[in-house]
């Protein structure tokens, strides 16, 4: 909030001050966005010129090792992250807004535990007997199963609980309900296949199919056009369930609403990229503070160009800051991300 | 009962959580243009037939009509054009700005994305103007004082032009000059914009002088609803809050702690309103006080009665009585001392005067806060034996020197 209004400032003239900033930001972080999207397409663990990725790309040439490695491996990978990120800060924006809580993250109610659950069950246990390895296409499988799952219980239990904070205390709950079975299956497990497990468990965006891509580019859009039909009501959330009911806001329906949303947007992601820590909880902040705005019609195109710019920046890190090694996504967002977010507060000293 | 009029009815309700009742036929009925106080100790139900009447809570029973209809078959968009409320809770979202946050009041108004036209602009304009915070309206909602936080609170609900608003409380943790404020304001909203402001109030005395109805709500029920000079009695405010050592006077629209005797007693020769602010500090520092003989329609005598001291009253405005004059002395001998408040002398209550020579023969301590030529009135000899101070403080450390028996 760099400039100081006065009083004699007429509403349109605030109004258009608020949005030329607003349009300067979105400009802006487009911008980055497609910077970084372009190096995790031209810089990785194989040297291809650039002029050798234009030609590959132009030509679509899916053939040669070059052309797969561009096609197959880094294209999916760059959009995948890009998606993934702006899916989590928006399931992430909506329950802090709901909650009205600022540590409040997409996992909140358990999507993740849920998940994780499923695929401890797929990667630690002899479900699998007969199959040699563990399919990828199973741990997806198994923590979609999971994750909706979880979503279906904490809804049902929504419909019957009157306020946010009981059914924030049952989400928590559920995850460690989830956590303390997954627990015993990881005590019993083989050891070999721990490491397997514990690295899911951090997240990754490698390995994307375009199939995926496809079914993330088609609900993930869907989902996010409908969260942007419920910023009107959001921002009448933003004083709370009874303020939000006597302005005319059908509480039961948006509650439900903003629900299924945040988790079928979050659940999406950690049945394909695994549960990817902290951008949910920490983008909706960054957010906030770039806007300089609580406007959720803004916020909600916000979060998704910013948590895809810095999703797209971590992935890049997890990459390459090891290379040939490959680091575990959510170690990257996690170690940059919490001293970003705690600088920022602390400068501008808002809470939520 | 005349539907018609009624903005907001409440016919044979019964509200309460669940199985647990609150408070059972409730019959209610608010004008147009009108200023209701809910009134009642802590836990009475104040909030919760607030919360009925808003329809954050469904009655357990009868029903209540906005605008002839019955509330719970009214549109939510409708129901948030015809009423708002202002809440207790603390509602300060960050990043946001006054004018944003007003502006939100606007909801049933504007269309699905929200977006303000040329007549919310002014309407949120106008709301802050109303409630005197234009100036507040480019102002972080966070860095507001709790006072200047009430009003925008009020502003928001005003945006969205109601014809009632219902507010719990709006007074709690302000201090006097913006309780006193905001009163107004709510006073104005009624008598310029013809809105209805129902609020429940825990100050008495500001209720009984701004509402043009109060509803005294305790045990289960309204115990009365109506003009607050009907309603408002010193028996009822006192039963309404269980008073012990306090009580109301009608009268005087006010709170006073009663007597509470443990120090010695005092004979206050007083009137014509020169002796209330002694009454008060005599009561407050646990002096008994027995005081004459006051005019039946002397502001001392409401004072000291709403305090609980004994009055000697002289009923017609002529001199007093023998009858008074008699029980005044026989009063004095009991009194540990004998204070002249310097009450201006008229022929009516020249009786007085005399009380207070005979009290200095009686050899009874007297304190006096005569000044200047008043006390002239006295002879040489009793001039000597009087105590003489310019304040009531002062008088009282004096009485405090005396060393009264307890």
């Amino acid at each position: 909030m760099a400039t100081t209004l006065v009083e004699t400032a007429t509403p349109v003239q605030y109004q258009e001050g608020m949005m030329k900033r607003q349009r300067t930001v979105f400009l802006v972080a487009g911008a980055v966005l497609l910077v970084f999207m372009a190096i995790n397409v031209l810089v990785g663990s194989i040297d291809i010129g650039f002029k050798e990725i234009m030609d590959i790309l132009i030509t679509h040439d899916t053939a040669s090792t070059k052309g797969f490695i561009v096609w197959k491996i880094r294209l999916p990978r760059a959009i995948a992250a890009a998606l993934g990120g702006g899916c989590l800060s928006v399931a992430g924006l909506l329950l802090q807004v709901y909650f009205r809580n600022p540590i409040v993250g997409p996992f909140i109610l358990g999507i993740s535990s849920g998940a994780t659950l499923m695929v401890s069950i797929v990667m630690l246990t002899s479900v699998t007997i007969g199959m040699t390895l563990v399919n990828p296409f199973m741990c997806t499988l198994a923590a979609f199963v999971g994750a909706y799952g979880t979503m279906l219980i904490v809804l049902l239990i929504a419909n019957r609980v009157k306020n946010g904070v009981t059914l924030l205390i049952v989400g928590l709950m559920m995850g460690y309900l989830c956590h303390s079975v997954t627990s015993v299956l990881v005590a019993f497990a083989e050891k070999e296949k721990i490491k397997g497990f514990v690295l899911w468990q951090l997240g990754s965006f490698s390995g994307f199919k375009w199939s995926e891509i496809e079914i993330l580019c088609i609900v993930g859009g869907l989902v996010l056009v409908l969260v942007y039909f419920l910023a009107k009501p959001l921002n009448a959330f933003l004083l709370g369930e009874d303020y939000a009911a006597s302005m005319g806001v059908n509480i039961r329906l948006f509650r439900m609403l903003i629900l299924v949303s945040a988790c079928a947007l979050a659940g999406m992601i950690t049945s394909m990229a695994g549960p990817v820590a902290f951008v949910g909880l920490a983008v909706p902040h960054m957010v906030r503070l770039l806007f300089a705005t609580s406007d959720n019609r803004v916020l909600i195109p916000g979060s998704v160009l910013v948590g895809a710019m810095v999703i797209s920046l971590c992935d890049f890190i997890a990459r390459m800051v090891f290379n040939p090694v490959e680091l575990p996504i959510s170690a990257i967002t996690a170690f940059f991300g919490a001293p970003i977010v705690i600088s920022l507060l602390l400068k501008r000293r808002t809470k939520i | 009962m005349n539907q018609a009029l009624a903005v907001l009815s409440a016919n044979d309700l019964c509200v309460g959580y669940g199985k647990k009742t609150v408070l059972e036929n409730v019959r209610l009925e608010f004008v147009k243009g009108e200023f209701i106080s809910l009134l009642g100790p802590n836990g009475a139900g104040k909030t919760t037939l607030l919360r009925t009447l808003s329809r954050h809570l469904a009655p357990l029973g009868g029903e209540v009509v906005l605008g002839g209809v019955e509330l719970g078959k009214i549109v939510q968009q409708d129901l948030a054009k015809t009423m708002s409320v202002v809440l207790t809770e603390k509602v300060v979202p960050p990043l946001l700005r006054v004018f944003d946050f007003v502006a939100m009041g606007r909801y049933p108004h504007t269309g699905w994305r929200g977006r303000l036209t040329d007549k919310d602009n002014q309407v949120v304009m106008e709301a802050l103007a109303m409630v005197q915070a234009g100036e507040l309206v480019y102002r972080d909602l966070d860095t507001l004082s709790d006072g200047e936080r009430q009003k925008v609170y009020v502003a928001r609900a005003l945006a969205q032009q109601p014809e009632i608003i219902l507010l719990d409380e709006p007074t709690m943790h302000l201090d006097l000059k913006h309780r006193m404020e905001l009163m107004s304001i709510l006073r104005r909203l009624c008598r310029d914009k013809g809105i209805c402001v129902v609020a429940s109030l825990h100050d008495v005395e500001i209720a009984a002088k701004i509402s043009d109805k109060v509803a005294l709500v305790k045990g289960g029920e309204i115990r009365a609803f109506g003009p607050p000079e009907d309603v408002l009695l010193d028996d009822t405010v006192a039963d309404l809050y269980d008073f012990r050592n306090a009580r109301f006077s009608r009268v005087l629209g006010t709170i006073e702690m009663e007597n509470r005797v443990d120090r010695g007693r005092v004979f206050v020769v007083g009137g014509m309103g020169s002796s209330s602010v002694l009454y008060r500090l005599l009561s407050k520092k646990g002096y008994g006080i027995v005081t004459g003989v006051l005019h039946r329609n002397d502001i001392d005598l409401h004072v000291a009665r709403s305090l609980g001291a004994a009055c000697l009253v002289q009923e017609h405005l002529d001199g007093i009585s023998p009858e008074n004059m008699e029980n005044a002395r026989s009063e004095m001998k009991n009194c540990d001392c004998v204070i002249d408040t310097g009450f201006e002398l008229e022929t009516i209550n020249a009786g007085n005067l005399a009380l207070l020579k005979e009290a200095v023969s009686m050899g009874k301590p007297v304190l006096s806060m005569r000044n200047g030529s008043g006390r002239e009135l006295y002879t040489a000899g009793e001039y000597e034996s009087i105590k003489f101070s310019t304040s009531e403080s002062s008088l009282v450390e004096m009485v405090k020197c005396l060393s009264l028996p307890i």
